[in-house]
């Protein structure tokens, strides 16, 4: 849910580039981790996104990078870091622990992990609460809110620190392979669906919930992998969305 | 002209990674309720010369005054009092915003942070619509909207916001020829009701340029010419 959430504004401030960038940020971060051993490797996966979302955040403002630059940039040096790390990382973990990084694994959570989650998300749900008003404006067009006197920039950190914080945290749940699912996919679905931006607050993290459990259900009965069935689920939810989406259907009769 | 409300000494600014300045030397003074239109060939300096008026492009050489305070990029409570409608300002179908929230948005950074709207800030923001006459649309969504009725909106923003100073860049380009008669004296309306101070950028022979107090032309980042109510001869630095 909390990374559905963090979906509408990737999706809506095209931050995607930056996120993809983010999450194998997290990767490499985890597998450093592991590597470490002594070090837990949620933590090191969490300093890794964020510092790479401090690092590329003014990068793509200041020099107007191009998206894919920024891809094509950071994902082969952080998917290589986070295989060289692994490949180091001692025998023992890395069956269990490097598997669950690529393609995530519910059952590899701890019930502290479980807590660690938990508070996350209040702090997250507090923060997008208080400072929602600002978060809005910034969503709706960025240079009208640092026009009526806003602070963008502070807003634009802070969303992309939030985004980073979420990406490390479902590295564990879905993998790094797939950690988009749950934050790209409910986003674009509930943005085909409604035009209140407030609605998509709302139905964006209910439908990655959705997905999330139907997906757990479908890996418990056809025996697949946790990270692919949510994956699954949460694209057939997306699909469905653009089917019925009034957006699409619109602008067929406009167009026709 | 009553008392200087905008104020520019000697400004120069550069746009990231370019060399030629946008604005070169300039000076500029404009008084309260005074409405000025700027004119010049595309690439001149009119909208950088909007931008650092309210602070959104740095300058690097001289000084730019508002309401007697100095504007630089942290301008952020400054800015409250200034509206601004940037260029080619439209929002494409798919927005997820509706016309009333875009209004009202405007007066966000007056309430600041960890506060809801006020029941006040849905008044002000319905009396804007209605004022503009776009009160029927107010819970469509603002992409669904025509071009004409997405600048009403803004201007209903703009009246929302209750500034003291308004900036326009091209508030008639991509807009139907029956709506641009319509926003110019809307714009007009609200520069007088509200006693505004306004710099407008346009290359529309229209209602809005001939209701100009002065008309200031800007070609490569300077002031070539200023006349109109008071000619002033033409002379390039």
């Amino acid at each position: 849910m909390m990374c559905s959430t963090m979906g509408v504004f990737v999706v809506r401030m095209k931050l995607s580039a930056l996120g993809f960038a983010m999450s194998h940020a997290a990767f490499a971060g985890a597998a450093l981790g592991l590597l470490l051993a002594a070090v837990n490797p949620l933590w090191m996966a969490l300093l890794f996104a964020v510092v790479a979302a401090m690092i590329l955040g003014p990068l793509s403002e200041v020099s107007r990078l191009d998206a894919d630059t920024i891809i094509g940039a950071i994902f082969p040096l952080m998917m290589a870091l986070g295989l060289i790390f692994l490949s180091f990382a001692p025998s023992a973990g890395v069956g269990n622990g490097a598997l669950s990084l690529l393609w995530g694994s519910v059952l590899g959570i701890t019930m502290g992990d479980v807590y660690k989650l938990a508070i996350l998300a209040v702090v997250l749900l507090f923060v997008l609460v208080g400072f929602g008003k600002e978060f809005l404006a910034v969503l709706l067009d960025r240079k009208l809110a640092a026009a009526s006197g806003i602070n963008t920039r502070i807003y634009y950190y802070l969303i992309l620190f939030l985004t980073a914080i979420v990406v490390a945290l479902s590295l564990q749940i879905t993998g790094g392979l797939l950690i988009y699912t749950l934050m790209i996919l409910p986003a674009s679905a509930a943005y085909q669906l409604l035009y209140d931006i407030k609605k998509v607050f709302l139905l964006a993290p209910v439908l990655g919930a959705l997905s999330a459990l139907l997906g757990f259900l479908l890996s418990l009965l056809a025996d697949l992998p946790i990270g692919s069935s949510i994956a699954i689920m949460a694209t057939i939810a997306f699909l469905s969305s653009i089917a019925i989406s009034p957006k699409r259907r619109r602008s067929r009769l406009g167009s026709g | 002209m009553g008392s200087t409300v905008v104020e520019l000494s000697g400004v120069s600014a550069v746009y990231e990674g370019e060399r030629t300045p946008a604005l070169h030397n300039l000076s500029l003074h404009v008084g309260s309720d005074e409405m000025v239109g700027i004119v010049g060939p595309n690439g001149a300096g009119k909208t950088t010369l909007l931008e650092v008026i309210n602070g959104l492009l740095p300058i690097t050489e001289g000084t730019v005054q508002v309401l007697g305070e100095r504007v630089g990029s942290r301008s952020h409570r400054l800015r409250r009092r200034i509206a601004y409608l940037p260029q080619d300002m439209f929002f494409s179908p798919d927005t997820p915003f509706l016309a009333r929230d875009v209004v009202l948005m405007g007066r966000f950074a007056g309430i600041g942070p960890f506060r809801p709207p006020r029941r006040e800030d849905h008044e002000q923001t319905m009396q804007a619509l209605i004022a503009v006459g776009a009160d029927e649309l107010s819970r469509r969504p603002i992409g669904r909207l025509s071009g004409g009725q997405q600048r009403k909106v803004l201007l209903a923003r703009v009246i929302a916001r209750q500034p003291r100073v308004l900036l326009l860049d091209e508030p008639l380009t991509n807009i139907d020829p029956e709506a641009k008669e319509d926003l110019s004296h809307l714009i007009l309306e609200i520069h007088r009701q509200l006693g505004l101070t306004t710099l407008f950028v346009s290359h529309e022979f229209g209602p809005l340029l001939a209701a100009a107090d002065r008309l200031i032309t800007v070609v490569a980042g300077r002031i070539i010419a200023r006349g109109m109510t008071e000619p002033q001869p033409v002379k390039v630095q």
